[in-house]
């Protein structure tokens, strides 16, 4: 071997060094950010952590949320850190932060999780405290904090807990532009869901079909006189025109819909097995779906989107 | 007592060698026409002691003895999915049952699992299972521990991977806890079983990239009523105390209360009772609607024999 080819070799191989240790390093440097994002001694008074965090990423998360994680899989995830917390009383909470990939994501499944009967606290973008338990979203992130028990002391530990994360994430991001274009006259906020698939859809309104649910995101809102709107946007007038044509065969051959007789000129509206009526309105690139038990209500509700 | 079970642990037992083969009639309840005719029976227990509400309801079932035989080996299969409150089978209730079946005269009673130990040891179902003298049987993720089981009339699922040792034993006893599931919706009896399941053949229910076929969105249901075909429970007694009706099945969620356990052997008709507890349609619950039509129990519950009583 020569001399210059040996110093080649040589080159070669400390340029494989460096990029080796260098994607190890960047991989680690990742990983250490979202560990940074858990509070430390002092950042929750009280509050220690117990044993080590877990973290998962990607398809693994289906070890962690066996059974669960697909709903996360369809927003967009990308990891999660886990930690347990105990104070000297022997109270316990679960933190997880979830990384999804975008903002939007880190919404939708806030809004996902959220019972919508919680209290709201200014944590983050968003957050709702359920009786032992908070989530709050914000940037990219959802935070989870659960107790396990209902104790002031337990959750007095959750809202500190959720305040340190808080202050530790720095990204900010506002709420997805659909959910803007439901009404706001009579909207019950904390009613408001974001969905990026049928997954999520299926679980506060099945369509008993996935047939032109072809949809790029969604939004569901509930109204004061007991209406619910639903938004599905297909990213073009085209796209939606195609799809709705696919969904409207589809509900007419899942065997859960019936046409309903109405009188409203263009209206298409169906009956759901519980009897309530589901209409259909066309607006642009999206298709917005009104649900009442009533006829009217439900086409009104469509329709007021135009 | 508990252990954690390896591919090597288990060679040695003589059930990874296909020694046992035992499910057969033992595992199964009976078949024959007239048990068919016979409306099946559902009992439920009601009230704050969930211990009692499950002796309660495995009384009005019919009696352990009518399960559980003097020296059999009995298999159970409480969830664990997780540790947030209602998404796991209560401590007190696994506490009940296996008193119920050491009372029977069982000469085993052991919990099986390819779960963590942590999730048993934070559910605080590993301390009942040490106090009372039952086994916690935990075993690797291992496709070498899971016995190939054909399914011939599956429509989504033509082969189960069920844990071999579960073959080891006389009686199945299916544990769950009812709760909300965000997949599918709803999570009783039939969707327990996937805790007997290969995790890796528990993948192949859910789609690839988390994509519903549009031909196909119940997928998930009929692949668990494909499994339910491969395992019947002897008897089945389902946690439907307190329990998650949103953001299941993991938690946390929103609690919901009914204080009842559920028991009987026909999964369709006890899985529609727990779901019409918490205002699902059976019907509109595709497991379910599946489970009726293929013939694994009654979805009409006019033609069930429902028992409930407050205890």
């Amino acid at each position: 071997m020569t001399g210059s080819r040996r110093r080649g070799i040589a080159v070669m191989a400390l340029m494989g060094g460096l990029i080796l240790s260098g994607a190890w390093a960047v991989a680690r440097v990742v990983q250490d950010d979202l560990r940074a994002l858990l509070p430390a001694g002092g950042d929750a008074w009280g509050w220690v952590k117990d044993g080590d965090p877990q973290e998962f990423a990607g398809e693994d998360l289906y070890t962690y949320i066996n059974g669960g994680a697909e709903i996360y899989q369809e927003y967009g995830f990308r990891r999660v850190v886990v930690q347990d917390y105990e104070n000297a009383a022997g109270k316990s909470v679960s933190l997880e932060i979830f990384e999804m990939e975008t903002p939007a994501a880190a919404f939708g499944i806030f809004t996902f999780k959220r019972s919508g009967q919680g209290k709201s606290i200014a944590v983050g973008a968003g957050a709702e405290l359920e009786d032992y338990y908070l989530n709050f979203w914000k940037g990219r992130f959802l935070v989870t904090l659960t107790g396990f028990d209902e104790t002031p002391a337990t959750v007095e530990g959750i809202l500190a807990m959720a305040g340190a994360v808080d202050g530790k994430i720095g990204e900010k991001a506002g709420k997805p532009d659909l959910v803007a274009a439901l009404p706001a006259e009579g909207l019950r906020p904390q009613s408001v869901k974001y969905f990026k698939g049928l997954l999520g859809l299926n679980n506060i309104y099945p369509l008993y079909t996935a047939r032109g649910l072809t949809f790029k995101e969604a939004a569901r809102g509930l109204y004061a006189d007991g209406e619910t709107l639903i938004l599905l946007d297909y990213g073009s007038a085209e796209a939606r025109h195609d799809a709705w044509l696919e969904l409207r065969t589809g509900l007419e051959g899942s065997g859960r819909f019936e046409p309903a007789k109405n009188y409203l000129g263009d209206a298409v509206i169906f009956q759901d097995g519980k009897g309530q009526f589901v209409a259909f309105a066309e607006v642009g690139r999206r298709l917005a779906v009104g649900i009442h038990s009533t006829l009217e209500w439900a086409w009104t509700t469509a329709a007021r989107v135009r | 007592m508990s252990r954690t079970i390896g591919r090597r642990d288990f060679i040695k037992t003589g059930a990874g060698a296909g020694l046992t083969l035992v499910m057969g009639k033992t595992l199964l309840a009976a078949t024959g026409p007239a048990a068919k005719a016979k409306a099946p029976l559902v009992g439920v227990g009601v009230g704050e002691d969930y211990g009692q509400a499950a002796v309660k309801a495995v009384e009005l079932a019919g009696g352990i003895k009518k399960f559980v035989r003097k020296g059999a080996k009995v298999a159970l299969l409480p969830n664990v999915q997780s540790r947030h409150p209602g998404s796991f089978t209560k401590p007190e209730i696994l506490r009940a049952v296996i008193r119920l079946c050491k009372k029977a005269g069982a000469a085993e009673v052991d919990c099986l699992s390819w779960q963590p130990v942590k999730q048993w040891e934070d559910t605080g179902l590993k301390a009942v299972i040490e106090s009372e003298g039952a086994s916690l049987e935990i075993f690797e993720k291992d496709e070498a521990l899971f016995k190939p089981v054909p399914i011939p009339a599956g429509v989504a699922l033509k082969e189960a991977r069920i844990l071999s040792a579960f073959y080891e034993h006389d009686v199945f006893i299916n544990m769950p806890i009812t709760k909300d599931h965000a997949g599918n919706k709803f999570t009783g009896t039939m969707k327990n079983l996937m805790g007997l399941n290969s995790p890796a053949n528990n993948r192949t229910f859910h789609r690839p990239n988390w994509k519903t076929d549009p031909n196909d969105i119940t997928h998930l249901d009929q692949s668990i009523v494909d499994l339910n075909k491969a395992v019947k429970p002897a008897l089945n007694i389902v946690d439907a105390t307190e329990f998650i009706v949103t953001n299941g099945p993991f938690g946390p969620g929103q609690l919901f209360r009914p204080q009842r356990v559920v028991a009987g052997t026909d999964r369709v008709a006890i899985d529609a009772y727990c779901a019409s507890l918490w205002a699902l349609r059976p019907a509109d619950v595709f497991q379910i609607k599946l489970g009726g039509e293929q013939g694994l129990g009654e979805i009409d519950p006019g033609k069930v024999l429902l028992k409930e009583e407050n205890i």
